[in-house]
């Protein structure tokens, strides 16, 4: 599955690299004309002189062999460049969602079991949030904590542990904002919904105390819906990550991954896109053996229904 | 409300990129030369082109632990052969040094050797005693032989091998002495050897990296003030001060540099203003005046080399007559381009070449320039000269790009100008990305007529970027531009050894170029130099592109 998810994405990618115009070439050498004499050995170099299904192929040919190519503009190999950025992007990933997870279901949950105050508070800055795109968050994030309050660095990486969580706490709300609020929306209509049942009903009147009947008869039923929507909307950061990166000059795949569709180096765009589909398509499965952990009359290996 | 931020967000970097791109067809090699003294801070004089800009800033005093640099994108090579835009440049003039330098005014001194010239077509370079590079080994005529050799050899693939097409051969003539021998005179090699050009790397260790030197994986070995440390892809290139460094009366101030990529512009910005960016040299930025007013960033402009301008590729129709580009340069409003792309940091155009480039011959470019006419608005005149050339009516096809911000507003400007003169304008917009192929595929250029560029030389001469467009079979002469008179004064000028004389020839081709308009000049964009509050000491000119930058620079006290 994950290998003809990668088959098939390597392909079109590589196929519309080719078609798009631009030549990665007149990048690297910014417009100037180069001579003749160059030009030929450059293209030689990288293999531009071919046809498209022979570059295609030298490329599959090598990747699966474990070569992922040599990056055109950088003069360095993938994967290596690819090493050098999966920290960055694996952590803002990971800081989003903790943060959307912890503040998401945390929120929804405070919001469905205690309405009122509590739950309108909830809903008016989750129907704000939810509408903030990341980059629009970036943004007023930057100007509020770093420029205004200079609570958090503006922009880089940080070197050690406590200085890179303090550079990514940032990007990480930026990136995790608009998510959370739907993570929280779902959380709070899936555990009213478990709450309203007959099932819970009995419980209550059988004086069964409030937080094992939460924690036993609302949330586990309700984790089903809301392990889906956050499985979906924490995939799906892997590629806003790219936004948030750029905004915060971070040093990740994604910021990295534009700049090499701008200039055309195809081997990066490859690489980069290959790491991104493969986490997303990992990140899903593991949705999926959560399901079953989290009902067991779903059982490993059966298809879904 | 969002949708514009993003446009200003993202566009502002691509922007960036763009003009780069755009810059991109910057001057080409084999033009251009330069030498004499000159000054570009013209003086005190009333209309002097360069008036109010700093030439640099005053020397650091104290000592400063590091230093993080801002480029618009992270550096890709540090090879010199491959350097063609500002992040390349800067960071390999920080680091490695050419056989001539080019000092902030753009005058031409000696670098890693002096140069005499006992016959027109002989340049013998004397390295200079002591010379080393950063492992300790000295640097001989063979590392020189051998750096040449590799930018002129088309094997390597390197950018700048035109620049050397009259040299004959390069040859060891002593033990501390490589002549040049030339077919026929050129004075314009001299300014390229004071660029990426004339850097000069070492033989064994370039020979031992292969196709690694200059990369992540290989590193490279210069002679600079800055020792190349590590370079993590993307997180920035370091370099830390060289304690042996050859020349004892340099002694930088700041321990370590890091030149960083910052895409961008508002990530840029913010990043100014929190300290966590202390100098940089970007350049398009739509927000300067924020990081005017602020009281972290000192912000300076300096003289450019720059120039902004528009490409005309008309092979047919209305703009290929000089009246009608007389007409269209004369409808142009040049103020609102300096005010909406440029925050202020540009000049009003006379030439088509960037007052900053008057690297010598100053006084005898001084006084020409400003006897020239500003290219100001005037209307009434650009309809009449439509009407004269019997054109109102007929259109105009422009090659554009709406990801670029500034490359849309500045068209936007053309498209008003030429309206405004009874002119049709047709937009032809592509992608960000595919801007550049203006500049190196004719066939994206086929019915565009003409598209906006930032474009420059390797060193302070008018005629570096003059001679890529108004020569015939130059670079970025798109339009098969030919006239006698015009080709004759820049040859001329090429073979012509006294300085001040050659200024003559090359203010003469420019006054040419001002009424023939082989491009429309727009603005001159200034140096913009910004730095940290308690920092100081790099130059505020464009020289940062082609010579060492961070010498002087330092803490304030």
């Amino acid at each position: 599955m994950l290998l003809a998810s990668l088959l098939i994405a390597s392909f079109v990618i590589f196929g519309a690299l080719y078609l798009a115009p631009g030549n990665p070439i007149s990048a690297l050498s910014g417009g100037r004309a180069l001579p003749p004499a160059s030009l030929h050995v450059l293209e030689q170099r990288y293999h531009l002189d071919q046809p498209f299904f022979a570059q295609y192929w030298y490329w599959l040919d090598n990747a699966l062999h474990g070569n992922l190519g040599i990056s055109i503009t950088l003069q360095e190999n993938v994967s290596s460049v690819i090493a050098a950025r999966m920290w960055t992007t694996g952590a803002l990933v990971l800081y989003a969602a903790i943060i959307i997870l912890i503040a998401g279901i945390g929120s929804g949950v405070v919001a469905a079991l205690r309405p009122g105050w509590a739950d309108s508070s909830v809903l008016v800055s989750t129907a704000v949030t939810a509408a903030l795109p990341s980059f629009v968050a970036a943004i007023v994030l930057i100007l509020l904590f770093s420029v205004k309050l200079g609570w958090f660095p503006a922009l880089g990486n940080g070197t050690g542990f406590w200085s890179s969580v303090q550079h990514l706490t940032l990007p990480a709300i930026a990136l995790a904002i608009s998510s959370l609020a739907i993570v929280s929306r779902v959380t709070r209509a899936a555990v009213r919904e478990e709450a309203d049942r007959e099932h819970v009903q009995t419980a209550i009147s059988r004086g069964i105390p409030a937080r094992q009947l939460i924690r036993r008869h609302v949330l586990r039923n309700a984790a089903i819906p809301i392990a889906t929507v956050s499985g979906i909307t924490i995939a799906s950061l892997i590629a806003v990550a790219a936004v948030v990166e750029t905004a915060f000059s971070l040093n990740g795949l994604g910021a990295y991954l534009v700049q090499a569709a701008e200039s055309k180096d195809l081997a990066v765009v490859q690489g980069i896109s290959l790491v991104l589909v493969a986490a997303f398509v990992l990140i899903n499965a593991l949705v999926d053996v959560l399901y079953a952990v989290l009902d067991p009359r779903v059982a490993l290996g059966s298809r879904a229904q | 409300m969002s949708a514009r931020w993003r446009t200003s967000a993202t566009a502002a970097a691509l922007a960036a990129c763009a003009l780069l791109a755009a810059a991109c067809g910057r001057a080409a090699p084999g033009t251009g030369g330069s030498s004499g003294s000159g000054n570009a801070s013209g003086g005190s004089g009333q209309v002097s082109p360069t008036k109010g800009l700093v030439i640099s800033t005053p020397a650091g005093k104290s000592s400063v632990a590091s230093v993080t640099w801002a480029v618009y994108r992270p550096v890709n090579s540090l090879d010199p052969i491959f350097a063609f835009d500002y992040p390349e440049n800067t960071a390999i003039s920080l680091m490695c040094e050419s056989l001539l330098l080019q000092e902030p005014n753009g005058s031409i001194k000696p670098g890693l050797a002096t140069m005499s010239t006992p016959v027109p077509t002989k340049m013998v370079f004397t390295l200079r005693p002591g010379v080393k590079f950063w492992d300790g080994d000295p640097v001989t005529p063979a590392d020189v032989i051998y750096s040449l050799r590799r930018q002129m050899d088309p094997a390597y693939g390197g950018f700048y091998g035109q620049v050397f097409d009259r040299v004959k051969s390069i040859t060891a003539t002593g033990s501390n002495q490589v002549t040049i021998t030339l077919k026929q005179p050129d004075y314009w090699l001299e300014g390229e050897l004071s660029s990426m050009a004339g850097i000069i790397i070492q033989k064994s260790y370039a020979q031992k990296q292969g196709k690694n030197y200059g990369t992540p994986a290989g590193g490279i070995m210069c002679t600079g003030a800055y020792k190349f440390v590590s370079w993590t892809a993307g997180a920035g290139v370091t370099a830390d001060l060289n304690t042996h460094y050859w020349n004892p009366a340099v002694k930088p101030l700041v321990k370590q540099i890091v030149i960083k990529g910052v895409p961008d512009a508002a990530s840029f910005t913010s990043g100014m203003l929190t300290g966590a960016i202390q100098g940089s040299y970007y350049f398009g930025l739509s927000n300067l005046k924020q990081l005017e007013s602020s009281s972290a960033v000192k912000v300076y402009q300096g003289p450019g080399q720059m120039t902004d301008a528009f490409v005309v590729s008309a092979a047919s129709g209305p703009l290929t007559n000089p009246k009608v580009r007389q007409a269209l340069s004369m409808a142009l409003d040049r103020q609102a381009i300096i005010s909406n792309v440029y925050d202020g940091a540009a000049l009003m155009p006379r030439w088509l070449a960037n007052p900053g480039t008057f690297g010598y011959g100053t006084s005898v470019f001084d006084a020409a320039y400003d006897s020239s006419p500003v290219l100001d608005q005037d209307l009434a005149q650009a309809k009449k000269l439509v009407k004269e050339a019997g054109v109102a009516g007929q259109t105009i096809t422009i090659g554009t790009s709406s990801e670029l911000a500034s490359i849309s507003a500045e068209t936007g400007a053309y498209q008003q100008a030429a309206e405004a003169i009874g002119l049709k304008v047709v937009l032809k917009s592509v992608s960000a990305a595919d801007y550049i192929n203006f500049f190196t595929s004719a066939g994206a250029r086929k019915g565009i007529d003409g598209f906006i560029t930032v474009n420059y030389g390797d060193y302070a001469d008018p005629a570096g970027l003059l001679s890529t467009l108004a020569l015939p079979g130059g670079d970025q002469n798109y339009d098969g531009f030919s006239n006698p008179q015009m080709t004759s004064l820049l040859n001329s000028a090429r073979t012509t050894a006294n300085p001040d004389q050659r200024a003559q020839l090359v203010a003469k081709a420019e006054e040419l170029a001002s009424k023939l308009l082989p491009w429309i000049p727009n603005v001159q964009p200034t140096n913009v130099l910004m730095l940290g509050r308690s920092l100081t000491g790099a130059p505020a000119s464009f020289s940062y592109m082609f010579a060492p930058w961070a010498n002087t620079l330092g803490g304030k006290g």
